[in-house]
Formats: C-alpha cells, sequence, structure tokens
C-alpha cells in the first residue's frame, strides 16, 4: 500500500510518467497488432507456398496458358505426388484499387481435392466442398461472405459485375454450398468454383477474336504440384528443378524462393512498426529514470530511517525497484488496454469486404505488458541503487 | 554484565587534510535498564557517540559489544537485523513518514523482521495506547502536533522490543512543557520494560533528570555522574 501512496503522492508527476508508458506500450500494441496481423497473412502463403510447387508458362509466355496434358506430364515425375490445374480469376473487376493488407477478392478454380494435399488447409463453418463434377457451385471465404451477405443455398453472380460495365460483361450464377472458416489469410478472400466452371471464365476472359478459336478445356493457368507425403521444402526445390529438366514449356519456382521472399518482406515490416513502438517505449522508461531518481532525492530521509530501524540495503534497493516495476505495470496495462481497445474498434468499422487490419495475439500481449514490467524495473535500478546506498547518518540529517 | 560496552571507541574523519578526531578513545559500560544523558558542546561528539552504538556508524578503532556481541565482527546484514531488534531511535525531527498513519509509522520496523508483522500489531497497538494516542492511531503526522509526533517516533522505537534506545535531541523541536511531557513517559517506559535509554540533550534540565550524565567533549569522556534517585527517577 505504502507503494501506491508513493506514487499518488505526486499525481501529476505519476501521471505525466505513466503517461509515457502508456504512450509507449499503446504504440507497441497498435503497430504490433498491425505486423501481426501482416505476419499471419504471410504466415499463410508461407504454408502454403511452401508446401507445393507452382507452374506456370516458361519465362517469356505472356498469355496464361499451359496445356492441360502437362498436368500428367509433371505427375510422371518421380518424387510428384499430385498435380492439379488451377484458374485465377479477379472477384471484382474493374473496381478501383485500394490500399489494403489484405488480399483482393479472387476466384479460384481447382480440384476440391487439392486441399487433401495442401498444407493450410481450409475448414467449413457452414455447408461442405464442391462437387469436383459439378457446375454453378461456389464456396466462399468468410471475408468475401461477410461483404456478400450470403448463407448456404444464397446464389451469387461472379464475376461481380461493376457499375460501369460494358454491355458485353458476362458473368455467371453460382449457388453457395460452403462457407470457410476465418482463416486470416488467401482462403478468407477467395470464391471457389470447379475446373469445369474455371474454363468457363477462361473462356469469357479471353479476347473476343480468339475466345471462340481455343479450347480451353484443354489449358489450365497454372499447375499446383506437390511431392509425395512427407516432402520436405528442399525436397519440393529439387523436384521443382527436375519438373523444369523434365518437361518442356512451363517453368516451376522453387517453393523456397517464394517463402524467402514472404519472409523477407515480413520481417522488415516487422521490424519497423515494432523498432518505432520500441522507440516511444524506450523514452517511456527514461521518464520512469527521471521520477525514480527525483523520488531518491525527495525522500533520502526516508531512506535513512529505514536504515536505521533494520531496511538493508537490498530491502532499499527493493522498495524502489517495486515502485518503478509498478509503475511500468500500471502504464503496461493502460496502455495495453487502450492498445486493444482501439484496434478492436478499427477492426469492428472496417468495411465488409476488406481484411481487418490489427491482430491481437497472446504473444503481442505478453510482449507488451511484459516489456513494459522489465522497462519499469531495468529503469529503477540505477535510482534504487543510489537509493541503498545512502549513508544513513548523512541521509538521516538530509535538509 | 553491561548492556552497552564501549572499549576505546574512536570515530576519525578526514576533511579535505584533517584529521577530525569526533570521537576519542571512549571506554564506559552501560548497563540494562540506565537511564543515560550524554551531554556537551556542539561537535564534542555526542551524535557521533550515538550513531557509533546504533550501528549507523562504524568506528575508526576500538570495540563496541551490544548485549555481549561484538559489532565489529558483524557484516551489513547482521549489523541492520540488530538495528532492528535490539535498538531503537528517536529524532529531534520525528522522521514520520508523512504517506502513513500513526499505527503504520510505529510498525514501519516489524517490516524488516521476520514475521514482524504478524505477531507486532498488537504490539504497536498497546505502545500507542500507552503513548497516550490511542484515538489518533490512523491519522496522519501532518494532523499531529510536535508532541505527539515524538510519541509516535518513542513507540516507534520500541515496537520492537530493544534492549536499548537511542534519543538524538528528542525535545530539541517542542516547547518546554511537552519536552518535559515527553522526558516524563521516556522515564516510564524505562522503570516499566526496562529498557536501557541513552539521550543526548543540550538541555541541562533533561539531563539532569537522567540517572546518569556523560559529559563529552573533544571526542573524550569529561565526566561520567551517576545520581541517585534524587532526579525522581526509580
Amino acid at each position: 500500500m505504502e507503494v501506491v501512496r508513493n506514487i499518488a503522492r505526486h499525481k501529476l508527476r505519476s501521471f505525466l510518467t505513466i503517461s509515457g508508458i502508456v504512450i509507449g506500450v499503446l504504440a507497441l500494441t497498435t503497430m504490433g497488432a498491425l505486423a501481426e496481423n501482416f505476419n499471419a497473412l504471410l504466415d499463410g502463403g508461407v504454408k502454403y507456398f511452401g508446401s507445393s510447387i507452382q507452374v506456370g508458362p516458361p519465362d517469356g509466355q505472356s498469355a496464361f496458358l499451359i496445356p492441360i496434358t502437362k498436368v500428367d506430364e509433371i505427375k510422371r515425375v518421380d518424387g510428384v505426388g499430385a498435380a492439379f490445374p488451377t484458374y485465377q480469376f479477379q472477384a471484382k473487376p474493374g473496381s478501383a484499387p485500394s490500399f489494403s493488407f489484405g488480399i483482393p477478392d479472387s476466384i479460384i478454380a481447382g480440384d476440391p481435392a487439392e486441399n487433401d494435399w495442401a498444407a493450410l488447409k481450409v475448414t467449413y463453418a457452414q455447408g461442405h466442398a464442391l462437387d469436383p463434377n459439378s457446375t454453378g457451385q461456389v464456396v466462399l471465404g468468410s471475408t468475401i461472405d461477410t461483404e456478400f451477405h450470403k448463407k448456404i443455398g444464397d446464389t451469387i453472380d461472379l464475376p461481380i459485375k461493376p457499375p460501369d460495365a460494358k454491355p458485353d460483361f458476362v458473368n455467371h450464377t453460382f449457388t453457395v454450398v460452403g462457407i470457410l472458416n476465418v482463416t486470416r489469410t488467401a482462403p478468407d478472400t477467395f470464391a471457389y468454383i470447379t475446373v469445369a466452371d474455371g474454363q468457363t471464365l477462361l473462356k469469357d476472359s479471353l479476347p473476343t477474336a480468339i475466345r471462340d478459336q481455343i479450347p480451353v478445356a484443354q489449358f489450365a493457368q497454372a499447375i499446383d504440384v506437390y511431392g509425395k507425403p512427407g516432402s520436405s521444402i528442399t525436397d519440393l526445390d529439387n523436384l521443382a528443378v527436375k519438373v523444369n529438366a523434365q518437361v518442356s514449356g512451363v517453368k516451376a519456382t522453387k517453393p523456397s524462393d517464394i517463402v524467402n521472399a514472404f519472409k523477407s518482406g515480413g520481417a522488415i515490416f516487422t521490424a519497423i512498426t515494432t523498432a518505432a513502438a520500441l522507440l516511444a517505449l524506450i523514452i517511456g522508461g527514461l521518464s520512469v529514470v527521471n521520477t525514480m531518481f527525483m523520488a531518491v532525492a525527495e525522500r533520502v530521509r526516508e531512506i535513512g530511517l529505514k536504515k536505521a530501524v533494520g531496511a538493508t540495503t537490498m530491502n532499499i534497493m527493493g522498495e524502489f525497484l517495486f515502485e518503478a516495476t509498478l509503475i511500468g505495470v500500471v502504464g503496461g496495462l493502460i496502455g495495453y488496454g487502450l492498445g486493444a481497445a482501439i484496434t478492436a474498434i478499427l477492426n469492428a468499422t472496417t468495411p465488409p469486404g476488406q481484411s481487418t487490419l490489427f491482430l491481437v495475439t497472446p504473444a503481442l500481449t505478453i510482449l507488451a505488458i511484459g516489456f513494459a514490467t522489465v522497462l519499469g524495473a531495468l529503469a529503477g535500478i540505477l535510482p534504487a541503487w543510489r537509493a541503498a546506498r545512502l549513508d544513513p547518518v548523512t541521509a538521516l540529517r538530509n535538509e | 554484565m553491561a548492556d552497552v560496552r564501549l572499549v576505546d571507541l574512536t570515530k576519525h574523519y578526514r576533511r579535505g587534510g584533517e584529521v577530525i578526531r569526533a570521537l576519542d578513545g571512549v571506554t564506559l559500560d552501560i548497563e540494562r535498564g540506565e537511564f543515560v544523558a550524554v551531554v556537551g558542546r556542539s561537535g564534542s561528539g555526542k551524535t557521533t557517540m550515538l550513531d557509533l552504538m546504533g550501528l549507523l556508524l562504524k568506528p575508526t578503532s576500538g570495540s563496541l559489544f551490544i548485549d555481549d556481541v561484538d559489532t565489529a565482527k558483524l557484516g551489513d546484514r547482521q549489523r541492520a537485523q540488530m538495528r532492528a531488534l535490539r535498538v531503537g531511535f528517536v529524532f529531534q525531527e520525528y522522521n514520520l513518514l508523512s504517506g502513513l498513519n500513526v499505527l503504520e509509522n510505529v510498525m514501519l520496523p516489524l517490516r524488516y523482521v521476520k514475521d514482524g508483522k504478524k505477531t507486532g500489531r498488537a504490539r504497536a497497538v498497546e505502545l500507542i495506547d500507552r503513548v497516550g494516542l490511542t484515538d489518533r492511531v490512523h491519522h496522519r503526522p501532518t494532523e499531529l502536533s510536535g508532541g505527539q509526533a515524538q510519541r509516535v517516533a518513542i513507540a516507534r522505537s520500541m515496537v520492537n522490543s530493544p534492549s536499548l534506545i537511542l534519543l538524538d535531541e528528542p525535545t530539541g523541536a517542542v516547547d518546554t512543557e511537552t519536552a518535559q511531557q515527553l522526558v516524563d513517559l521516556l522515564k516510564r517506559l524505562n522503570q516499566e520494560d526496562r529498557v536501557t535509554i541513552v539521550i543526548v540533550t543540550h538541555d541541562l534540565d533533561i539531563a539532569s533528570q537522567a540517572r546518569r550524565s556523560i559529559r563529552l567533549k573533544d571526542g573524550k569522556v569529561l565526566s561520567d555522574e551517576r545520581v541517585e534517585v534524587a532526579a525522581g527517577v526509580a
């Protein structure tokens, strides 16, 4: 109780000191939540791209079309476990680009069986997977479902018709058969359709002049390749090299190249946001040092008295350290609380269809409050040491 | 057996190139239950002797025994423990903590004794009653008069039931009437608890009420007189 009274004794000074910590932890929490959200997005990419080989057209080919026969050729490469043709389209063509940390709404056509091979597995909040032999079915990611307020059995026209669409704009009606759980990464903004429907959309996307001359059923836009179960990323890298060597007319990208690009992007973002927040927090910590030195200077006689009545050097040091740590804890809790509240409000007010910006994780909670606590304790060491080393005779007669 | 024994106790300070002989080879015994006044002019070594006896200072040479313990052999932690358990201090300026109430101030020394708070609260309440401040138990020091504050300090000095209480000009900041009340209180506690009291004072009237008066000059004992019950001390 005495330590609380000591802090409360100088209300304005304590308020300002704690405010310094609050601002620092607030910055750490919000910036950290931004980084955590971004990293969750990247982690999904790392998981997905780290477990498969992306095969596209060879370098120099501008059209994203690969003969579908390449799927079987790839399957014959030793070490390949599965290969699936895929197609991807903009879900909202013509929409104005907006700044977002999320992935734009997309239509993904593929074989539902691919989910069995992928490391990033999707699960269903409602409904079920696509029937691979059907047409006109769609499974919606959580974000795109929220945006369009769909439930199982509803229909949705895809791609979404832009307000200024030309008269020849074509889209198709799909029935929602499944809605995915939140993944905080790519699948949230995806609408999944079957390969047959993907080929229909591929045909729609071709220039009118050549649309009828290309047998779209014989082409894929890309091929996702999986190694045998238990393949490591190194195995997949080696497999990509083999695919490139043995299958002509395609380009297999090493998974590690994509994963490293994701990781370096995430690391830079995390470093920038965390460094900015830590800087703010350290400045807050310096205010604790200043406050504690002032507290020691004001309480010299008190320290002398406590020593006279039996306090040891460690007793005095402990009392001042506890006080500094308490300032850190209080500042940390308030700063974290404010930061968590702000991020929750901003997430709640994110327009439907846009990915939320913040993710407050248990690790971030521990980091924010823990760092403030440790900072308070560290900031108190020097003042507490000075207090503990005071000569009691001099301290008792201090004016 | 002496309660406190000073053997050729010496404390020298160095100020610039000059050596100050604050206490210069003092030898004396103070027995349990004595009421001793230490008098002398400013700079005579009174406070230095008190600080040495209270283990706040370490002597330059000589020995100090408290309850037969050679304090020279004690480490810092043991010295702190001895201050907590066997020595009580009362200062001229009371030195009460403004953030604590009367009871909490009296209980302060219990913090530094194992299980002190558990067993000491009742003792603190009893002492507050004995110094006549039961109705002020939850008051803050700023709400007390000088005499009341010094009574709190006296109660605090006794809360761990020490064998020795050291008082440095305890009546220096109060009026004559209050000073006499405080001395009467000390005499009563000295009699009832058989606690050894050593009081440093400039006030010869106060000193005359002690059973023994030690006069210091230039760090040496100039006189050491015992007074038979004439001053009314049993």
